[in-house]
């Protein structure tokens, strides 16, 4: 009934995890008696948890990441605390939970910490910096973030709940295999990190379609602010990473839950196969942290400099290059397993050339500062540490990317300190420089200054005392992960360290007073007139916090720097723009979809940790019904009259009034003409006034673009099913061969059922194009019947191999072999469930523009999957059979 | 998502959808039918190659299959899934070949990879016991 959950899985026998468990859910406890007791549920469900607003999700996602930045540092406190004490003893850890928190701490705060922080800013800021009211696809956004959510719930319910990987933050196997770690704590990782890696790759799809399909009349694509560029760029390495991430995983549960052999160390499985796809997917991954971070800076700088940005170009170039350059330089996490002289080689010198477009954006800052009004405000202050602490690095990966020295410092502290030293100098500062920028456009008042510089101090201060030690520790041949030791020499650095630790609390300390503090003198706080930095983009426009519609009428941008030539314009002429002539607006309507599915995720999620099988069952149905019933929606929006809208946008232009007659005290007026050198004429606005771009595309382009990012990102899941494959297509483990297993009469039936049923939804399309009802319905009918065809004889062909012992625990060949052409099936399978409701809504509500557009996203999924099953059978069946 | 019209302005196709304004419905299922003809042939070449002919030289199978199934799935692309190279559709390309070099890099970056491994690591098989100890 319950799987594998007991009481035994309560650590009642170990008081840290009981005690701080239990502080947790009594907290937790407290809060939400505390909401519904202040009658403030109603308030919350209404206006935050079901929002799709892409600033609300975007606080969200920030609040989550504060909350788990807590969390993970509490981690890291043990740590340190354990290492100082543990020298010729045990410490207070013992191993298995000193394990656990290693991993833990990891996990959380790469993925729940700094993916989370910078998700959550490229929510609030993106559209608005777009001129634009919302993501393309708001309750994606939302469901993101739930999704998201839930993982953060799993991971944390494992700490009263069973147990946390002990494994490492990526969980290598062999030891992460079944037999190695029968416990349920790797299974805790591997599905928390596959839910939200779907919230994360939505989130990736919503944001490249956004930047791509959804700005500002007149934004062009070089008038776009660079935070809006390192989104961009962010956003498609999601995209293209993440479903490797997905792939891997999904390897290594097949592995521990159905007999597979992927990665075993029997039957032919391949550990390393697993170590070269998670970085695959790991290194674009610390570019998807630190780019969106780059953009903060870049943001932060030029408006605390009273300049424009240095060298926008070679700012988008030299983004956009590493974006690309960050596919090709994987190899150097694992430069040690013996890939010999030429790729280690190869992969070094990548290492080093995704280092120089780094450079030129620390240069790119440099002279933006130079010659500039500085204000030194917080935002900036953490920019400035960044440069210096983000240097160093910099530096130290760039000597970690030489093979030879790799091979001396590699699994060391030094490891260790460099990429806390980016990650916190880099991805954590961008975060909280863009904390502190941002919170006032967010929430109408300012951060308090005093103690955010005191915060900046001891965090600054307190990251060198923490983590400059450990770069000695790695030199004196301290490896990473160690519970206990014994060599005297360490064990001064660790002392220092602690401290160093200690006085980071202090910073998070302050963030949390100046949190507090901020809340309680919020009216002197306060900004009205929505622009308290001066800022240089357009979400200072509009009033703070930004009215849901964001802008009563989107901005027409005419040059860089959409917002500062407009406000230089009020203020020589000391007038507003004209009044707007003011339309009604339709926004999407607040849904529960998001937080539903994921509540039905974690209900999957926890089951399928504990084995608990009809619970899987229930979560799933779940979570499908949840997306039919919002496929069914009639309304999806609602209306703002036009009469409301001027109403709420009178009050920003008084706001606004006052700016332009009398600047607000406490910033000083800017007389600003121009930079030395910097011809509006130069930069994206040679062409017409517009610049050829004329706002939002239609919600048809949208969509489907949407969905087409998403058959790409699946192309790529599928290509890490292929590599592996591929790899391990000779692993036969003396079991059957590929020419034993296949017949290529069953392929070329199915292929045949295959390509008629595309045929058939193409029909469909054309049918559904000109409105006929009953072609279209025959044709989709046909799709269907065919694609059960296929899928029929796919099963009884795994089902002749299972018979006959050629299961895919025989042997790595055909774990890879099921895995691969079992995933085509579920493919189909899932088109299938997918053309049954759309069907049924196709017969229940006519020709609707959305569901019009669904069937164009399924024809797309449809004639996908042949391409795919191409790739299939020529390199499954057709080369592995010919002569 | 209600800010945009559903009038288009811009110069985009949606990926899938044929040329804007052809709602001519025989010239859409000719289309289809080419693709499907093309599609079929292409398939049928790949697996008379396979089954053994003695027409391609036999080492040379490999990349018939290859140069079958590149092929094929620009059929796809273009008949069924409507990507074609006009300017309308730049954006969509872009995000495939975007795409396609990721796809790429992982398949070709893990072959080369794993094959320096397992030349290099080859480990005698009573080494690969010891891991197997509980």
């Amino acid at each position: 009934m319950l799987g594998k959950l007991s009481w035994s899985a309560i650590p009642f026998d170990q008081p840290i995890p009981l005690v701080a468990s239990l502080v947790v859910v009594v907290v937790l406890l407290a809060i939400l008696g505390w909401v519904v007791l202040k009658g403030y549920a109603p308030y919350l469900w209404r206006e935050w948890i079901t929002s799709v607003d892409h600033k609300r999700v975007g606080v969200m996602y920030c609040g989550l990441a504060l909350v788990m930045l807590i969390r993970g540092f509490i981690d890291a406190l043990m740590m340190r605390a354990q290492q100082a004490l543990a020298f010729h003893s045990q410490g207070y850890l013992p191993p298995e939970h000193y394990d656990q928190i290693f991993s833990a701490h990891g996990t959380i705060m790469i993925f729940f910490v700094a993916m989370t922080f910078m998700i959550g800013l490229m929510n609030f800021v993106v559209p608005l910096q777009l001129g634009v009211r919302d993501v393309a696809f708001p309750t994606f956004n939302s469901v993101s973030l739930w999704l998201t959510a839930s993982a953060v719930l799993l991971v944390n319910v494992s700490l009263f709940v069973g147990e946390f990987a002990q494994t490492g933050w990526l969980v290598y196997p062999p030891l992460s295999e079944l037999k190695f770690s029968p416990g349920v704590g790797v299974d805790y990782y591997l599905w928390a990190i596959q839910i939200s890696g779907v919230g994360t790759l939505l989130t990736g799809i919503n944001f490249v379609t956004t930047i791509l399909k959804v700005r500002a009349p007149g934004m062009t694509l070089t008038r776009m602010p660079i935070f809006c560029w390192t989104a961009l760029a962010s956003s498609l390495l999601i995209v293209a990473a993440f479903p490797i991430l997905t792939a891997t995983l999904g390897m290594l549960l097949l592995d521990r839950y159905l007999g597979f052999h992927f990665f075993t160390v029997e039957a032919g499985g391949n550990p390393m196969m697993y170590i070269n796809l998670i970085w695959a997917w790991g290194h674009p991954e610390v570019y998807i942290l630190i780019l969106p971070a780059f953009g903060v800076f870049s943001e932060v700088i030029s408006t605390f400099s009273g300049k424009p940005l240095f060298g926008y170009r070679s700012m988008v170039v030299a983004t956009m290059a590493i974006c690309v350059l960050s596919f090709m330089v994987w190899l150097h996490h694992f430069f040690t397993m013996g890939a010999g002289a030429d790729v280690n080689g190869f992969f070094g010198i990548m290492t080093m050339i995704i280092a120089v477009p780094t450079g030129v954006k620390i240069f790119n800052w440099l002279f933006t500062l130079w010659g500039g009004r500085i204000r030194f405000h917080a935002p900036l202050m953490w920019a400035l540490a960044f440069m210096a602490t983000f240097t160093i690095g910099g530096m130290t990966g760039v000597l970690l990317a030489v093979p030879p020295a790799d091979f001396v410092l590699h699994n060391s502290l030094f490891l260790v300190a460099h990429f806390h030293n980016v990650v916190i100098g880099g991805v954590l500062f961008g975060a909280f420089a863009g904390y502190v920028y941002w919170f006032p456009k967010a929430f109408g008042f300012k951060l308090h200054e005093g103690w955010g510089k005191a915060a900046f101090w001891f965090w600054v201060i307190g990251f060198y005392v923490a983590f400059m030690p450990l770069y000695v520790l790695g030199l004196l041949g301290m490896t990473r992960r160690m519970q206990h030791y014994d060599d005297a020499s360490w064990r001064p650095w660790l002392i220092v360290a602690v401290a160093g630790a200690v006085l980071i609390a202090c910073g998070i300390a302050c963030q949390i007073i100046q949190l507090v503090v901020s809340i309680r003198r919020r009216a002197d706080l306060r900004d009205l007139s929505g622009d308290p930095w001066d800022g240089r983009t357009l979400e200072w426009i509009t009033s703070s916090p930004p009215p849901a519609y964001n802008f009563a009428v989107l901005p027409n941008v005419e040059g860089e720097e959409a917002y500062w030539s407009i406000k230089q314009k009020s203020l020589e002429q000391r007038r507003l723009t004209d009044l707007p002539d003011y339309k009604a607006i339709e926004l999407p309507r607040n849904s529960p979809t998001g937080v539903v599915v994921a509540f039905f995720a974690v209900v999957s999620g926890f089951a399928l940790i504990w084995h608990i099988g009809w619970m899987v069952g229930v979560g799933l149905v779940g979570a499908f019904a949840v997306f039919v019933v919002f496929a069914w929606r009639d309304h999806s929006e609602y209306e703002l009259t036009a009469d409301a809208v001027a109403k709420i946008d009178h009050e920003r232009r008084e706001a606004r009034v006052a700016l332009v007659e009398g600047r607000e005290p406490g910033i000083a007026a800017v007389t600003y003409s121009g930079p030395p050198g910097h011809d509006p004429h130069k930069l994206g606005s040679r062409a017409d006034p517009d610049g050829g771009f004329k706002g939002p595309a239609s919600k048809r382009i949208i969509t489907a673009y949407g969905f087409w990012l998403f058959l790409l990102s699946d192309f790529v899941m599928f290509s890490g099913f292929y590599a592996a494959y591929a790899v391990l297509s000779h692993a036969t483990a003396g079991g059957p061969a590929p020419a034993q297993l296949f017949n290529l009469r069953t392929v070329g039936i199915e292929t045949a059922f295959l390509l008629l049923s595309s045929l058939a939804c193409g029909m469909a399309t054309i049918a559904g194009n000109v409105r006929n009802m009953f072609w279209t319905q025959l044709s989709y009918l046909i799709t269907g019947v065919l694609g059960a065809g296929f899928l029929f004889l796919e099963v009884s062909e795994f089902a002749k191999m299972l018979g006959e012992g050629a299961g895919p625990d025989r042997s790595a060949f055909l774990s890879a072999f099921f895995a691969l052409v079992g995933l085509h099936g579920a493919h189909v399978t899932i088109g299938l469930l997918w053309l049954g409701t759309m069907m049924a809504q196709l017969w229940a509500k006519g020709f609707r523009p959305d569901i019009a557009r669904r069937g164009l996203c399924f024809a797309l999924f449809w004639h996908a999957l042949d391409i795919i099953w191409v790739g299939i059978f020529t390199n499954v069946y057709l080369l592995e059979t010919s002569p | 998502m209600t800010m945009h019209s559903d009038m288009d302005s811009n110069v985009d196709t949606a990926p899938g959808d044929q040329e804007p304004g052809t709602h001519n419905v025989a010239e859409a299922v000719r289309n289809y039918l080419i693709g499907f003809a093309l599609a079929a042939a292409l398939t049928v070449g790949s697996f008379w190659v396979a089954s053994g002919t003695g027409l391609i030289y036999a080492p040379g199978v490999p990349m018939a299959l290859a140069a079958f199934a590149i092929a094929q799935m620009g059929v796809h692309l273009l008949f069924f899934l409507h990507i074609t190279t006009g300017p309308d559709n730049l954006n969509n390309v872009l995000a495939l070949a975007f795409g396609a070099l990721i796809v790429g890099i992982v398949i070709g970056g893990s072959l080369w990879i794993m094959h320096h491994l397992n030349v290099n690591m080859m480990a005698p098989a009573n080494m690969m016991d010891m891991h197997m100890q509980p």
